[in-house]
């Protein structure tokens, strides 16, 4: 069980979330509001105790800011209305430029807390280095401060619901508890998704009875996600750290089989907590955003990005990738590339500059560390040399005769996909820059089957039994996935079926998790891997 | 409709506890042996220990099983003790432990290393804990990886018993150095509120079954100090049961930390667990509740064990 | 309408625009599309698409695209 209580921990499973749904049930609509909220102020209290002040600021201050907007584009539309035709053009000037500074203001104001809390130790610590290559006798002293839980979700959150009522997207909410509800809701507070006001304050406030439907599809999903964590990503653990951390005493074979099961954990983590914090949601009767959608079954690096961690794509590329590729200066690059570039390659400046930032801000979401700069990087590379490519890989398979739309040629597809998306998670993994690069380079000059003689697997406390049960769970969840890509719904199905069908269902998934998780004295407990970004 | 569904909730989670009860009764070891599958075999010795034979149970983390040795008590009292300590332990394994204990055994004196009241817990861990006292597939849900299904078939027997009665034996000798450790203080340690919670639980067991509980602090200079002390003293009082904290009682114990110690003052050795033991033993037979078995033919293997004891101590085993 | 065909086959001369209600949700066009596609569109009918217009909603089909654009021109 992790140390810091979360999702998969028992006072969460076994008290908070019981407590919180018997409550909500049976209690009329709106002290329903109340419980959702006391349970999710709670869950935060549990985990960061006094630093729920950073989050009922954040509240407070979006609020704030979402009335002084509106209150400020009240009285634009006022003034416009009254003036003359020719004054018109000025009093929007006048009015957006306040808009700005308001918008510019509450921006700041979030990443500076966020940036401060999070990157100050890395930038002192730069800093340090920097100083010392120029010989300058100064040093900072590293700043070390306590994230509360769900920071980076949550100024996500906040950050969408302002801009959005600066675009004039949605009208900013008078209701101080209906926007705490929104930023605080306890299934998505630690992980995400991260989730936009349209999407989920109003569902959110209209608090539904729970429905048996809602309750057991929930349930149902709630399960699977911790089948996914407990049995098979805290299981890989201690293959993964102790490859990661000594990644000297092994060859390139094992780091790659490493690098692998590291993919393989932090898919089934991060998609198991989605699938506990949606299924949560589901019970409540409110839709949460999808945060994956099958990723390993993706073509291309921008397909698996449209696919995985979903919402944080989102958010990057509507606040900033199209308001980049969009703004002024960049709507003339494209014009001008056109003419000179033709089609194909016409928005390609534009977006290339776009994304850079897109990737770099990718990065740095995820941790202050070069690693992390490098991770965003790597895939900025990626999807920026597929672009370039596309259009000579299309004339060079044509000339080849080698058909695209090709099953062989699609399995091709997602197999390359897959590994190029597996090494950059090794860098994302591994202890800094350097590290990474030379557990890369491991893999591509030490690579020898040694070790499956030498029975290195079975050094790091997992038996056969432990590589069996992974693999058993992993070709559910992929018989599962394969289903859901056929667009079949498991759940529905099994609705379909007689109870005692439905129950052995539910006490499978129990069972599995009681018997096979890896819980307890053997293992060492894992703290949820997204929690920390 | 809805008396349906409550209904099927009923069956549902009865289905549910028949499953987790025979998959525990499936997973539990079928023996107290580490070869079984049984965790801290050492403590768990006493399942093997013959009915209604122990006078005294003693639980704790290491300081326990390295202060008090049942044998030397036995050869200077003749009173029964046993160990169940193990290394590190929570309050929530000594519960369990003395649950465990008082299935066979009624000890009339249950004694708590007191170190163990202030290891912190996890909630986590205490309700994992909690759980696997019911359900035991919670504690014993690796074993699927060496399931036996012969040993399924025997059903669950406990027949081992260890030798030493819970103690561990060490020679070793690492001189202590921080002899000043007991300075006075008005300050007190606290004591969590989960584990001021589940000592209560032990008090109310042992009064249930009619032993007394003896807080008892052993002697160690590294993990011992006087705010501590009073932390304890302020708990046995609001528990109203004895304390005895030995630290404050050198004069009498006698511990020579040159020689006492197998760990620079971290735990005793065997010498050092002979004066912790001799001082138990004196003031035990000073209380007058426990009477002497030595010569009794039931209690015989007590003096075989004693023996054993002797004979690793002389350096003429093995 | 028909202009905006011709931008759309330009762009992306694979897709069949004819009845395609997923544009953006089937993954048709992809963000680097969507870039050239506006810039394409501000430059034919002399509009400025704000970002905020760029949806799924606005995007899925030519047929909202188009609606888009008028509303747009309207608004100029």
């Amino acid at each position: 069980m992790p140390s810091i209580p979360s999702y998969f921990s028992v006072q969460f499973l076994a008290i908070l979330l019981p407590v919180t749904v018997t409550t909500y049930a049976f209690l009329p609509q709106k002290p329903r509001r109340i419980v959702l909220l006391l349970a999710s102020y709670a869950f935060f209290w549990a985990v960061s105790g006094k630093l729920l002040v950073y989050l009922l600021l954040s509240t407070l201050s979006i609020h704030h800011f979402g009335l002084w907007l509106a209150d400020n584009q009240n009285r634009c539309d006022q003034a416009l209305e009254q003036a003359q035709k020719e004054n018109r053009k000025g009093i929007k000037v006048l009015y957006q430029r306040q808009q700005r500074g308001i918008i510019a203001f509450a921006v700041i104001l979030h990443i500076g807390v966020l940036a401060v809390l999070k990157y100050s130790a890395f930038f002192a610590t730069n800093l340090n280095v920097g100083f010392n290559l120029l010989k300058l006798p100064a040093t900072v002293a590293i700043p070390s401060f306590v994230l509360p839980i769900g920071i980076s979700f949550y100024t996500m959150q906040a950050l969408s619901y302002v801009l959005d009522v600066y675009h004039r997207k949605i009208s900013a909410d008078r209701n101080l508890f209906r926007l705490a509800l929104y930023m605080s809701f306890f299934p998505q507070i630690m992980e995400g998704p991260i989730c936009r006001y349209t999407e989920t304050a109003e569902q959110l406030w209209s608090v539904p009875p729970i429905e048996y439907r809602n309750l057991t599809f929930g349930l149902q999903r709630i399960l699977f996600g911790i089948l996914k964590k407990m049995v098979v990503a805290d299981r890989l653990n201690l293959l993964i750290s102790n490859v990661f951390n000594s990644y000297q005493d092994y060859d390139g074979f094992v780091i790659a089989v490493a690098a692998v099961c590291y993919t393989i954990q932090l898919y089934m983590d991060f998609s198991g907590t989605m699938d506990v914090a949606l299924g949560i949601g589901q019970i409540f009767g409110v839709s949460l955003t999808e945060n994956f959608q099958r990723p390993f079954f993706s073509k291309t690096i921008p397909e698996f990005w449209k696919r995985w961690h979903i919402t944080l794509g989102a958010w990057f590329r509507d606040y900033i990738f199209y308001p980049i590729s969009l703004s002024k200066p960049m709507k003339y690059l494209s014009s001008k590339a056109r003419k000179r570039l033709g089609h194909n390659f016409g928005a390609l400046p534009a977006s290339a500059i776009a994304l850079f930032y897109v990737w770099l801000c990718n990065g740095l979401w995820h941790g202050a560390g070069w690693h992390f700069i490098f991770f965003g990087m790597y895939h900025f590379a990626l999807i920026l040399s597929g672009n370039i490519a596309e259009p000579f890989a299309a004339n060079i398979a044509h000339k080849l005769h080698i058909s695209r739309e090709h099953p062989l040629y699609h399995g091709f597809q997602i197999v390359r996909t897959a590994a190029l998306v597996c090494i950059g998670e090794m860098f994302f993994r591994a202890n800094g820059l350097r590290t990474g690069l030379a557990m890369l380079k491991k893999i591509f000059t030490d690579f020898t089957f040694n070790t499956i003689v030498e029975k290195t697997f079975f050094s790091f406390g997992a038996d056969l039994y432990d590589y069996i049960i992974v693999a058993i769970v992993l070709a559910v969840v992929f018989f599962i996935e394969l289903c859901q890509e056929k667009g079949v719904s498991i759940r529905e199905r099994i609705s379909t079926k007689p109870v005692a069908k439905r129950f052995a269902v539910y006490y499978a998934l129990i069972m599995a998790i009681v018997i096979f998780g890896a819980y307890g004295d053997n293992y060492v407990p894992v703290d949820p891997i997204y929690a920390s970004f | 409709m809805k008396i349906k569904r409550t209904l099927r909730g009923v069956a549902f989670i009865a289905g549910l506890m028949i499953l987790l009860a025979v998959s525990s009764y499936l997973l539990v070891p079928r023996n107290n042996t580490a070869a079984a599958g049984m965790e801290a075999t050492s403590a768990n010795g006493i399942l093997g220990e013959k009915e209604n034979s122990i006078d005294i149970l003693v639980l704790g983390d290491s300081e326990s099983y390295f202060s008090i040795s049942p044998l030397q008590l036995w050869k200077e009292k003749g009173y029964t003790a046993y160990v169940c300590g193990t290394a590190g332990q929570h309050l929530t394994y000594s519960n369990t432990m003395l649950h465990r204990a008082f299935q066979k055994q009624k000890p009339k004196i249950v004694i708590l290393e007191t170190l163990a009241i202030y290891r912190k817990m996890s909630l986590s861990n205490v309700g994992l804990a909690e759980i696997a006292r019911y359900f035991p597939v919670f504690q014993y849900h690796n074993r699927w990886k060496s399931y036996d299904l012969k040993g399924f078939k025997n059903g669950v027997k406990y027949n081992w018993a260890e030798d030493y009665k819970g103690y561990f034996y060490s020679d070793q000798v690492t001189p202590a150095q921080n002899l000043e450790y007991m300075t006075p203080t008005e300050e007190s340690a606290k004591i969590a509120k989960t584990n001021r919670y589940f000592i209560q639980k032990i008090k109310d067991f042992c009064d249930e079954n009619g032993a007394e509980l003896i807080l008892l602090s052993t002697p160690s200079t590294q993990n011992w100090n006087y705010k501590s002390h009073n932390g304890i003293a302020i708990l046995a009082s609001e528990l109203s049961c004895e304390y005895i904290d030995l630290n404050l009682m050198n004069d009498t114990v006698g511990i020579n930390w040159s020689l006492d110690t197998r760990d620079s003052g971290d735990h005793l050795n065997y010498s050092g667990a002979n004066k912790v033991t001799h001082y138990l033993a004196e003031y035990l037979s000073g209380r007058g509740i426990l009477s002497d078995h030595r010569g009794d033919k039931n209690y015989a293997h007590w003096d075989e064990c004693l023996e054993k004891l002797n004979a690793k101590a002389k350096g003429t085993s093995n | 309408m028909e202009r905006l065909i011709k931008i759309l086959k330009d762009i992306e001369p694979e897709i069949n625009y004819a009845n395609c209600k997923d544009l953006i949700d089937g993954h048709h066009l992809d963000s680097l599309s969507i870039i050239a596609l506006v810039g394409e569109l501000e430059e034919e009918f002399d509009i400025t698409i704000p970002t905020v217009e760029i949806t799924p909603d606005n995007f899925n089909s030519p047929e909202s695209l188009w609606a888009m654009v008028t509303r747009l021109i309207e608004e100029e």
